[in-house]
Formats: structure tokens, C-alpha cells, sequence
């Protein structure tokens, strides 16, 4: 296999007596974009947070990158710079203007001086399609504005490797356009992803690979084409089902 | 994060070592001696109309302090406080007009008696009552920690009467003067100067238990203070300069010279305009020590509040039990309880004084500390957790995700909590008078005992709190719109 962004062997994940992830073997290799679908509850954020320790598995690995982020020694903070993340719910930060927002973390972290990251963020809302926002308030915003504006915040860092959880589910139909347009582009210029979506279509034209999970567990993937037009396992089938039909 | 707390703990030293230090230091040359005396008590203690304390015990200790070259810091706190006080070793000794008893001498050693007195009943003017047998399904006005309440308390049964204590003697005569009591029992020297001056009470019963007034020391302790006082008094008893003092104080002329005074006083005393005047520079100096209080206590309690609060959420367990215990424990204690513990508890256990503005601002620290450590860990909480997590997916550590994403949305949601813990800061120093801190409640309790205008006097003490108070809230509002744009 080529290089590998992620390489997550025998994960698990508990909420008390919650048995979340059971035993999950999930890779990712670089420029690789993989779409995670599966029911509610069947631990796809769970997953997508363990890979930035958001959550702390209970037992198992995760390499990104070759950094073992489940080794507490392991410098978290410098790891997750190179892992952007983008939330259902976009968690713009509310006192912060939308420029503010892009620059915060590389002024902080010391990556750029205040005149570069402004500049650079002038550049990603330009990409996103907001550069008229760059001194406007989040509450001001749309949701996909939002959205956008998350993303750019994210790219802002320069990450090897983005995470998205269900980034258009919080917006209404009009906007899911605009965000997906931001996330293809993306693909398309080779950066690594990991998105959990309900967009199929989305998945079907982007996706080098969908994975399908339920119940704490992989229980099939494959390329678009073999997990939508030929699902092996029954729980794909029944749950593809149900999406594609309403 | 380190670097915040680093920050926090620094400002919160520095503001304690600055108080600390602010203190006046003692003089080397002559010793000093705290002394705690009652707030009133005349003819033996009471604070004339420029507010300076006179009165036998007063005049006593001066000159025997002159003679016997050491310096007399007088504490006015209050007969009860000054006991306790004592006991605890926060002050050196008590002249309160205190009889000695076998009781009193266990803690204390008492100097040779400088005065004898005995416990005498007044009553009402127009009251009825004569004698104890009187007495019997009424009322009886003492004040605590008296040989006149002792001995109210050894006969109550046996003359069917109920007590009830006040801690200051005007409150008592108050009490038998407006029919709430039917008697009180008192020394008689007091009772008798009081009735001399206009106090508006007669006397029904001859002196019985008499007791000799002595000079106290914790016992054991301050023994050379204990031997000047003794060897001050011999000197004067011999020069004359004794019973030049008690002529003073309970001649004849003294007390109709006092009662011209109180007349006098009682036609401009009768109005707001005139009290205002008379009493202009003790309640500048209450609302100076009130504000002074209030202001370090703000300062204090928020820096106190703030890293406790900030402890209480970081994500540690052993940090989060620390900021939880210290907010159940200060929030739960009553802010009397805690006060008196601290000036007068915490003494008694490590045998080192703290000052009464110290112990007031400690107090105040931790109590007022413990409900903003409380609603600040309750802001910081209310902040979407998804901020957080957002913060911290970007790379940045904990501290700088608190301090750059966090706490501004935190203070927008903590800012009317603020505010209010402020104002109740302000009231709260009032509760401080308990330690005999000259704040604007205590300074009102004073100015009472010496013309028992109640009404006026607390009317008067009111508003100015209002007025604090409304300027406290217009200057936080002020700021609060600041913080807001
Ligand atoms: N912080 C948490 N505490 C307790 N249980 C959680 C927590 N997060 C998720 N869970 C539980 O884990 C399971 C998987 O949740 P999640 O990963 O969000 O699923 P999905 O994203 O696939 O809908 C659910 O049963 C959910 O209730
Ligand atoms: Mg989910």
C-alpha cells in the first residue's frame, strides 16, 4: 500500500458501559478520499474524533502520519495542526470576527505574523467565495457561509489531512451546494479527507472509497461504484435502501 | 495556561503582600499595647461628640499608660468582641468597665480592682414594676457577657422573667424605654450616670452582687503589662489624679454639665441637618473604611474567584475537587461565622495576631471568592462545548484556547454576575463590624450609643449605602457597555 495518512488497528471506544467502536481497522492513504456512511449511532464521529483525539480511544492505535496519537506522550497539540477538522454545527468562534477566526490559530502557534496570516486569510475566504466577510461577525452569517468559513479556518493551518462530520447537515437544502463545491475543489487538489456524509451523490462522484459502518463496526467497503450499485452485506444493502429511496 | 496562572497567582500575592505591608508598623521606641474596650459604657467608656473615646476606664489607661511609658492602642469594639478578643490573643488587654469573677479569671489574670460597683434594676419612667417580684411573665433587657446579665440569668427562674440580650447598652435601654422590655439590669455606676444625664429610666432596686471592675490580660500572658497597669494605678491613687478622674466622670457637676449637654444637643440633635453636622467627620471615615473594604475585598475575591473557577474547569481531577471543596466550603459557612473564625478562631490555634481590616478582607476573599469562583466556572461552562473543541482541532493548547476562544464569551455570560457580587461585596462589609472594623455600619452602631437617635442615625446610614451602592452600579454598567461593544 502506498503511504499511509491513517492507520487505525483494533480500535475501541467506550462511553461507560457503551460499547462504541468495537475493533476497528480503518486506513487512509495520502491524497485518498474516503466517505464514512453508515446508520445513526453506529459510531462515525466517534471514529472521525478519535482520530484527533478529540476522544480518547479506549484501547487500540492511531498513527496519522506516523505519529501514534493515541500515545499520551505524544505532543497532541503540534499533531493536530496538521489535522483540520469541520463540525456539523461549523463552531465558528462567536467573539471573533470571520478574519479573526481564519488567523487565530497560526498568529497564536507562532506559524505566521499578523500581516502574513492576514493576507493569507484574505486568500482561503477568496477561495470559499467570502472574501467580502472577512470583517463581518459569525452570528451575521449564513449557515453555509459559516460552513465555508470553517473550512478556511481549518485550511488555514495548512493540515496534510481534513475531517469533516457532517458538514451540510445542519443547512438548509440551498446551501449544501456551496459547501460541496468548497469540498470538491478540495479533492481535487489532492488533499487526504475523511468525510462522514448522507450526501451520496457526493459520495459517488468524489469518493475514492466508501466505507460503511455499523454498530461499532466496518461491515463493508469498496470503491463508489462497488458500495452503491453492489452492496455484499445485507445491513449495506437495507441502509442504502432506505437513504436512496426517500 | 501555566503562564495565565502564573499571571493570576502573582497579582493575587502581590495584592495580599500589599496589604500585608500596608499595615503601619509598630514603633520600637515605646511599646504598644492594643487594648479592646466596649463601644459604650459610660461613665467608664464612650465616645464624646468629637468622637474621641473618654469616660473613667479611658482616662485611666491614658494616664497610666503616660505614666508607666508604654502607648495605648484603644480598639472600641464592643464589651463581647473585646472578650473574645482577648482570648484569642488578637489584642493585649480589655478595660470594659468588667467585673471580675471566678468565671472571668480562669482565662484571664485581672488587675488589682480600680472600681467597685453593684447590679441595680431601672425601669420605664412611668413603669409600675419596683421590685424583682414584679417581674414574673415580663421581659428583662440585658446585654451579653455582662454581670448584670450573669446575674439576671442566675434569677430569672426564680422570679419567672425572660431575657433578652443585646450587644450594646443602648439597645437595651432602647428596649425598656419603648415598653418592648419591662426591666433591665446594669452596674450601677453606669445606671446611675445614665439616669443623672437625661437616659430617661429610674432606678428601682438598691445594688446587690457587687463586683470590682479590674483591667484583663489573657492569663499568663502580657504579665508586664499586667504589673505597669498595677503600679500605674498605685501612682495615681497616691497623686490624687484617681479621684480627680472618678470626680470627673460621676461628680455632680460632671453629670449636670453632661446633661446640659445632652439637652443642648437634643435641640439640634433632632434633625437629620444637624446630626449630618454633628457626626459629618465619623461618617466620612466610615464610608472611607467601607469603601476602602469593598474595593481590596472586589479586588481580591475576583482574582481569588477567577483562578478557582478557572481550576474548576480544567481537566484535571484533582484541580476540579480543589475548586469544588473550596467553593462548598466558603459559599456553605455563614459570612459571620467565617469572620469571627478567622479574627478570632484562627488566632487562638497559631498564637498570631491578625489585624482586624486583614481578617475583614480575608473574610470577605474567600466568601464573596468562593460565589465567583462559582459563577465563573458556571460561565466558562456555558460556553458551547464546541468552541472548545474547535479551538483545540486547530492545535491550540488548552490555556490559549481558554483564554482566546473561551473566557471572552464566558465574561460577556459572567459580566451581571459580577456586578451583583460587587454590590453584595459592598453590603456584606456592614458584617464586618462584628470584628470591630470602623466600617459605616459599626460607625452608625457608635454614633447611636452616644445620642441613641436609632431612627435618624440608620436612615442616614442607609442612603449613604444607597448612594454607594447606585454609584457602584452606574460605574459597572459603565463598564459592562465598554466590554459590550
Ligand atoms: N460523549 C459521549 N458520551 C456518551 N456516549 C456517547 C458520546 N458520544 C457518542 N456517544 C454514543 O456513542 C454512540 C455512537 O455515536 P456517534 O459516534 O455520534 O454516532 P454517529 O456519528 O454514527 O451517529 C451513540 O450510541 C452515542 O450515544
Ligand atoms: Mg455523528
Amino acid at each position: 500500500m502506498k503511504h499511509l495518512k491513517v492507520d487505525v488497528t483494533d480500535l475501541n471506544k467506550n462511553f461507560g458501559d457503551n460499547h462504541v467502536l468495537k475493533g476497528i481497522d480503518f486506513k487512509v492513504a495520502n491524497n485518498e478520499v474516503v466517505v464514512l456512511i453508515g446508520p445513526s449511532g453506529s459510531g462515525k464521529s466517534t471514529l472521525l474524533r478519535c482520530l484527533n483525539r478529540l476522544e480518547v480511544p479506549t484501547s487500540g492505535k492511531v498513527v496519522i502520519d506516523g505519529n501514534d496519537i493515541s500515545d499520551k506522550k505524544t505532543d497532541i497539540d503540534k499533531a493536530r495542526e496538521n489535522i483540520g477538522m469541520v463540525f456539523q454545527h461549523f463552531n465558528l468562534f462567536n467573539n471573533l470576527t470571520v478574519g479573526e477566526n481564519v488567523e487565530l490559530a497560526p498568529t497564536e502557534l507562532g506559524k505566521s505574523s499578523k500581516e502574513e496570516a492576514a493576507q493569507a486569510a484574505k486568500k482561503l475566504l477568496k477561495t470559499v467565495g467570502l472574501e467580502d466577510k472577512y470583517n463581518a461577525m459569525p452570528y451575521s452569517l449564513s449557515g453555509g457561509q459559516k460552513q465555508r468559513v470553517a473550512i478556511a479556518r481549518a485550511l488555514a493551518m495548512n493540515p496534510d489531512i481534513m475531517l469533516f462530520d457532517e458538514p451540510t447537515s445542519a443547512l438548509d437544502p440551498e446551501m449544501v451546494g456551496d459547501v460541496l463545491a468548497v469540498m470538491k475543489d478540495l479533492a481535487k487538489n489532492g488533499m487526504t479527507m475523511v468525510v462522514v456524509t448522507h450526501e451520496m451523490g457526493f459520495a459517488k462522484e468524489v469518493a475514492d472509497r466508501v466505507v460503511f459502518m455499523a454498530d461499532g463496526k466496518v461491515m463493508e467497503e469498496g470503491s463508489p461504484d462497488a458500495i452503491f450499485d453492489n452492496p455484499q452485506n445485507e445491513r449495506t444493502k437495507s441502509f442504502l435502501d432506505k437513504v436512496i429511496n426517500v | 495556561m501555566k503562564k495565565f496562572f502564573v499571571l493570576l497567582s502573582c497579582i493575587f500575592s502581590i495584592t495580599i503582600a500589599g496589604i500585608m505591608f500596608s499595615q503601619p508598623k509598630v514603633q520600637a521606641a515605646e511599646k504598644t499595647y492594643t487594648i479592646g474596650t466596649d463601644v459604650t459604657f459610660p461613665p467608664f467608656v464612650y465616645a464624646n461628640s468629637n468622637n474621641k473615646y473618654v469616660g473613667i476606664d479611658m482616662e485611666l489607661i491614658r494616664a497610666i499608660a503616660k505614666e508607666e511609658g508604654f502607648k495605648a492602642d484603644i480598639k472600641p469594639i464592643g464589651f463581647n468582641a473585646a472578650v473574645q478578643s482577648l482570648s484569642s490573643g488578637q489584642i493585649d488587654g480589655v478595660i470594659a468597665g468588667m467585673t471580675i469573677t471566678d468565671e472571668r479569671r480562669q482565662k484571664f489574670d485581672f488587675s488589682t480592682p480600680y472600681y467597685q460597683s453593684g447590679i441595680v434594676m431601672a425601669v420605664a419612667p412611668k413603669s409600675k414594676i419596683t421590685s424583682l417580684k414584679d417581674l414574673k411573665g415580663k421581659r428583662v433587657a440585658i446585654k451579653t457577657g455582662t454581670s448584670g446579665a450573669d446575674y439576671a440569668n442566675s434569677i430569672k427562674d426564680r422570679y419567672g422573667f425572660k431575657t433578652v440580650t443585646f450587644d450594646d447598652s443602648d439597645n437595651v435601654y432602647n428596649d425598656v424605654k419603648n415598653g418592648n422590655s419591662a426591666a433591665c439590669f446594669d452596674d450601677s455606676a453606669v445606671l446611675n450616670y445614665g439616669v443623672k444625664t437625661g437616659l430617661g429610666l429610674k432606678i428601682v432596686t438598691k445594688p446587690t452582687n457587687t463586683g470590682k471592675y479590674g483591667f484583663a490580660v489573657q492569663k499568663g500572658k502580657n504579665q508586664e503589662l499586667l504589673s505597669k497597669f498595677n503600679q500605674g494605678l498605685e501612682k495615681l491613687k497616691k497623686n490624687g489624679k484617681y479621684d480627680q478622674i472618678i470626680e470627673k466622670y460621676t461628680g455632680s457637676a460632671a453629670t449636670s454639665s453632661k446633661k446640659k449637654e445632652n439637652k443642648q444637643k437634643d435641640a439640634d440633635g433632632h434633625t437629620f441637618v444637624g446630626l449630618l453636622k454633628q457626626n459629618k467627620d465619623a461618617l466620612l471615615e466610615g464610608v472611607w473604611e467601607t469603601i476602602e473594604l469593598t474595593v481590596v475585598s472586589i479586588i481580591c475575591a475576583t482574582v481569588f474567584g477567577v483562578l478557582i473557577g478557572l481550576l474548576g474547569v480544567i481537566p484535571n481531577k484533582f484541580s476540579q475537587g480543589f475548586s469544588t471543596t473550596v467553593i462548598y466550603i466558603f459559599r456553605g459557612l455563614p459570612l459571620l461565622v467565617l469572620a469571627l473564625f478567622i479574627y478570632n478562631g484562627v488566632p487562638s490555634l497559631t498564637g498570631s495576631k491578625i489585624p482586624a481590616f486583614i481578617a475583614g478582607i480575608i473574610t470577605l476573599t474567600l466568601n464573596e471568592g468562593a460565589y465567583t469562583a462559582a459563577f465563573v466556572k458556571g460561565g466558562i461552562e456555558a460556553v458551547d462545548t464546541g468552541q472548545m473543541e474547535a479551538a483545540r482541532s486547530l492545535g491550540l493548547p488548552f490555556g490559549k484556547a481558554m483564554r482566546r476562544v473561551i473566557l471572552p464569551q464566558g465574561l460577556k455570560i459572567m459580566v451581571p454576575s459580577f456586578i451583583n457580587q460587587f454590590i453584595i461585596t459592598l453590603k456584606d462589609t456592614s458584617i464586618l463590624s462584628i470584628i470591630g472594623i470602623l466600617e459605616l455600619t459599626q460607625t452608625g452602631k457608635i454614633i447611636i450609643a452616644r445620642n441613641l437617635e436609632g431612627f435618624r442615625i440608620w436612615t442616614i446610614i442607609a442612603v449613604i449605602y444607597l448612594v454607594i451602592i447606585t454609584l457602584l452600579t452606574l460605574l459597572s454598567k459603565w463598564v459592562e457597555r465598554r466590554i459590550k461593544d
